[in-house]
């Protein structure tokens, strides 16, 4: 075991996470997107910390909680937008909220 | 002796179950993920991130890190999983059926080859980096009273700065929610 192997799982669920985000059509898919990026960063925290010189500081948990907290917050903001934007248009397709394009 | 495994395991689960320990709920880990971007039904591709968010709590855990554990289990299956099924259930039911086009944007191509080109750079510079080489150190632990002492000491500014965002974000999120008055 290697943080090679850690990191290189952290990049892959990264990736996922990014297709998804600029792929998807459905909003609620692209918040799912958005948190596999950010349990990469979490996983990213977790592994650095573990192959740390000084793990007793704890630094790595700490971020990763406060990371995990933060994104907690982004999920409410964001499935509460998504909700509004289903009330105000009949849909949660991305492309159908355009009507502020030029 | 079952007890005293699951004493030694605590105190370091690598040294008896091996790597599998964290590269098995790794693997699902990346199966549930790959499989809830490619999801067509909403509804299938939230039970698969709710999998993903177990498999990458049992992973912290197994890394040593048991308090970010139970609480990415706690926030992420407890909370933002049901979050998220809640909206998907609030809107558009009736899409859940009906086969329509799951991509926009760039389309699956166009997302599968951003995806894969942020990989590769990613990839190249950990399979580079002379830092990532180093071997595994002595077992690591993140006791929970040395995690409440460190945040109520020298993380205490961070601490309630947090608490304040969550505090606004929830409020503004039922603001936002709310239904207009007539």
């Amino acid at each position: 075991m290697t943080l090679q192997i850690l990191l290189a799982i952290s990049a892959i669920l990264f990736a996922f996470g990014l297709a998804a985000t600029l792929s998807r059509s459905n909003a609620i898919m692209i918040l799912i997107g958005i948190e596999l990026m950010l349990g990469a960063a979490n996983l990213n925290f977790v592994a650095f910390w573990r192959f740390s010189e000084n793990p007793a500081a704890m630094t790595g948990v700490l971020f990763a909680i406060f990371s995990i907290a933060v994104a907690a917050a982004e999920a409410a903001v964001g499935l509460a937008i998504i909700i509004l934007v289903h009330r105000r248009i009949k849909s949660v397709e991305a492309d159908d909220a355009s009507n502020l394009k030029g | 002796m079952t007890c005293e495994f699951l004493k030694a395991c605590s105190a370091d689960p690598m040294k008896f179950l091996g790597e599998w320990f964290v590269l098995l709920p790794a693997l699902v880990l990346l199966m549930a993920a790959g499989a809830a971007v490619v999801m067509r039904n909403l509804i299938h591709a939230a039970l698969c991130l709710t999998l993903s968010f177990i498999a990458l709590g049992i992973v912290f855990i197994a890394l040593g890190a048991e308090f970010v554990g139970f609480v990415q289990l706690l926030v992420y299956v407890g909370a933002v999983a049901m979050v998220i099924v809640f909206a998907i259930l609030l809107t558009k039911p009736e899409r859940l059926t009906k086969s329509v086009s799951a991509f926009s944007g760039l389309g699956p191509a166009g997302g599968a080859a951003v995806g894969f080109v942020v990989l590769a750079a990613l990839l190249g510079f950990i399979f580079t980096s002379p830092l990532a080489k180093k071997p595994l150190p002595t077992p690591a632990s993140a006791p929970v009273a040395d995690i409440g002492q460190a945040l109520m000491g020298d993380y205490v500014v961070a601490l309630i700065a947090i608490g304040v965002l969550l505090t606004a974000a929830l409020v503004g999120a039922a603001v936002i929610a709310m239904e207009d008055k007539p």
